[in-house]
């Protein structure tokens, strides 16, 4: 695991794919909220988390994660993820980010559920 | 982390300012329209709203074009102009002091909208340091399973730092697992570690004495370090080292209450690695099983599965190894002129290497067979081979005997066998000595043939050690005298009998006791 996040960006506008590969903690998470907002500026209002390269989140991490999901509810848009490793998803779960953003299996199943 | 400010271009009314405080999101929506209206009616280029906290004073909303700080530490001087609120601090840009009166309506509003979002936040952070104290016990409880049934050690060292890293927000660390008399790095995780560490290294027993270490090379580039071992009992079987707990504003060190938290899961870490390591000797343990089970097939299949039919005479054979496999081999040939070649050999050592050995001698002895007449300079060759390709202190006993039925006389070679006997009708016992020493002992070893004639009702019985030297309870070997006696006792009944009877004899004799050595009878009888 490298000590950055790498976070790359598919636009298919009006929705918008976040890939992640490391360590969500506070830069991390910084940097994913740093290209959340850049989306949102240029008007994607539904974004999709694909943390497929990512194996670890922690509290810091969670928290921007959560500032992020108010964002989106601010502006009436939707955050949602994808690929998530069981011990993140229980973890998504327990600190209620599941109850805002909804959780997909991987992300064929999100865009076309998130497409419709 | 910068949040997008809000543009002050489009006016506002009393009415839409209102209307952002029945937003789902209301508090946060609510502020921002409360500036952005302070803004207009004060003529301000743009606004920043700040609240207290434990480092100063901390953004909440920005409205206008300015890049105001995200904090304001306590003491500092605001870098733009400032207006104090009962709950904060609003920050301005503007070249007209604002006209607002600080017990008006709007800065009222402005004050409590923002203790009531401070309240709000703050219930927030509680309730997410309430559910993240689940996700810690969660991971805690959890960990203990799930790293116990990850039996791959790989993959289990590198679960081990990541939930490590998890429970404690570090932003690096390091596993450390003991060999010998030394740490090995196994993995490490958001930056460099040293490859390996002594048992005593002074940074480490600092370390785990809860002492901080200003300049180290364990983590390079690591400022705060802790440190705890895996398992409490005698020496560590490693080490789990974190770094650099991070926060909203950098990194710092790890409180007490996180180095308790990294020894409770150590001790789970500890289980989980142990039963990796017993999981992976069983694994070995079945791999070597099953490799015993294919040298034993093979083996087995080296044995005749028929004896060969010879009018006027009787043969059989069995023999049971000691372990999946074993030493002993015998083999019973039809050679030309109505011949039968009989061989039981023993090779020293048990298990695979002497299993090599016997299907060494098994295609020697064959492919000499069909060149060789038995006798002297058959053994010979053989002897030679097996010197040249076995091991210095491996030996092979051998008796080879051919039979020759038209003249009722059996030829052999004895290379250091227990010798074979020939146990006559009337009770007479005839060993078959006559050969020398042992197979690969040393090169060019002489050999001497010795030849018996067989009379009608002459019974010649071959066996390995394992039959005599069968041991009891009392460590008594079952002995010479007892096979005798017992071969003069049954000599006339059917071979398989003979057979059986011995093999009851000595399993009785050894009353359950596991036998070391393999265990091998061949009989020939001339027909009465």
């Amino acid at each position: 695991m490298t000590e950055m996040l790498k976070v790359t960006v598919d636009r298919q506008s009006p929705l918008a794919v976040i890939y992640t590969e490391g360590y969500i903690n506070n830069q991390g998470g910084e940097e994913i909220a740093r290209v959340a907002y850049d989306l949102i500026d240029s008007d994607h209002k539904i974004l999709l988390l694909n943390l497929r390269g990512t194996k670890i989140v922690n509290s810091i991490g969670i928290s921007i994660l959560i500032e992020i999901i108010e964002k989106m509810l601010e502006i009436e848009g939707q955050l949602a993820f994808c690929n998530l490793t069981p011990t993140i998803e229980k973890t998504f779960h327990i600190m209620g980010l599941a109850q805002y953003a909804k959780i997909f299996p991987d992300e064929e199943v999100a865009l076309g559920e998130l497409s419709a | 982390m910068n949040q997008p400010a809000t543009s002050l271009e489009n006016r506002l009314t009393w009415e839409d300012v209102l209307a952002a405080a029945a937003h789902r999101q209301g508090e946060r929506s609510f502020l921002l329209r409360l500036v952005q209206y302070f803004c207009q009616q004060n003529g301000l280029g743009a606004a920043a709203l700040y609240s207290k906290s434990e480092q100063g004073y901390e953004r909440r909303v920005t409205a206008g074009a300015e890049s105001f700080p995200a904090l304001i530490r306590e003491g500092e001087e605001p870098p733009f102009a400032s207006l104090s609120l009962p709950e904060g601090l609003l920050l301005y840009r503007s070249t007209v002091e604002p006209a607002a009166d600080l017990e008006g309506p709007l800065v009222l509003a402005l004050s409590s909208t923002l203790r009531a979002a401070e309240l709000q936040q703050r219930l927030k952070l509680q309730s997410f340091a309430i559910n993240y104290r689940g996700v810690e016990l969660e991971a805690l409880y959890d960990v203990g399973l799930a790293i116990a049934s990850m039996l791959n050690l790989d993959q289990l060292g590198e679960e081990i730092l990541l939930r490590a890293f998890s429970l404690l927000d570090a932003r690096r660390g390091a596993l450390y697992l003991r060999s010998g008399e030394r740490y090995l790095l196994d993995h490490t995780l958001g930056g460099d570690a040293r490859e390996e560490l002594p048992l005593d290294d002074p940074q480490i027993e600092a370390l785990l004495s809860s002492e901080k270490l200003s300049d180290q090379d364990l983590l390079p580039g690591g400022q705060y370090l802790m440190a705890v071992p895996i398992g409490s009992n005698g020496t560590p079987q490693g080490l789990i080292i974190v770094a650099d707990k991070e926060s909203r504003h950098g990194v710092g060190p790890f409180p007490d209450v996180d180095r308790r938290r990294l020894l409770l899961f150590a001790n789970q870490v500890a289980i989980a690695l142990e039963t990796a390591h017993l999981h992976r000797q069983a694994l070995e343990k079945e791999r070597l099983e099953r490799e015993l089970d294919l040298a034993a097939e093979i083996q087995r299949r080296l044995l005749p599965t028929a004896f060969p039919r010879i009018e006027g005479f009787e043969i059989a054979g069995w023999s049971r190894p000691a372990r999946h496999v074993g030493g002993d081999y015998y083999d019973l040939l039809r050679l030309p002129d109505s011949r039968v070649a009989a061989v039981l050999a023993d090779v020293s050592g048990k298990g695979l290497p002497a299993a090599l050995m016997v299907s060494t001698i098994h295609s020697a002895l064959r492919l000499l067979l069909s060149q060789t007449e038995i006798g002297p300079a058959l053994v010979h060759r053989l002897n030679n081979h097996i010197a040249e390709s076995s091991a210095p202190n491996k030996f092979i006993t051998l008796l080879l005997a051919a039979l020759d039925p038209k003249r009722g006389e059996i030829t052999y070679v004895n290379a250091g066998h227990n010798p074979g006997l020939l146990v006559r009708p009337t009770g007479e016992v005839v060993e078959l000595e006559a050969g020398g020493l042992p197979l690969g002992l040393f090169d060019n070893s002489p050999y001497q043939a010795g030849s018996v004639k067989l009379d009608p009702g002459d019974l010649v019985c071959i066996y390995s050690d394992g039959i005599t030297e069968a041991t009891s309870l009392r460590d008594e070997e079952f002995g010479l005298t007892r096979l005798v006696e017992l071969l003069r006792e049954v000599h006339d009944r059917a071979l398989p009998e003979i057979i059986t009877t011995v093999d009851g004899a000595v399993t009785d004799f050894a009353a359950g006791q596991s036998q070391g050595d393999d265990q091998t009878v061949v009989l020939l009888r001339r027909a009465a």
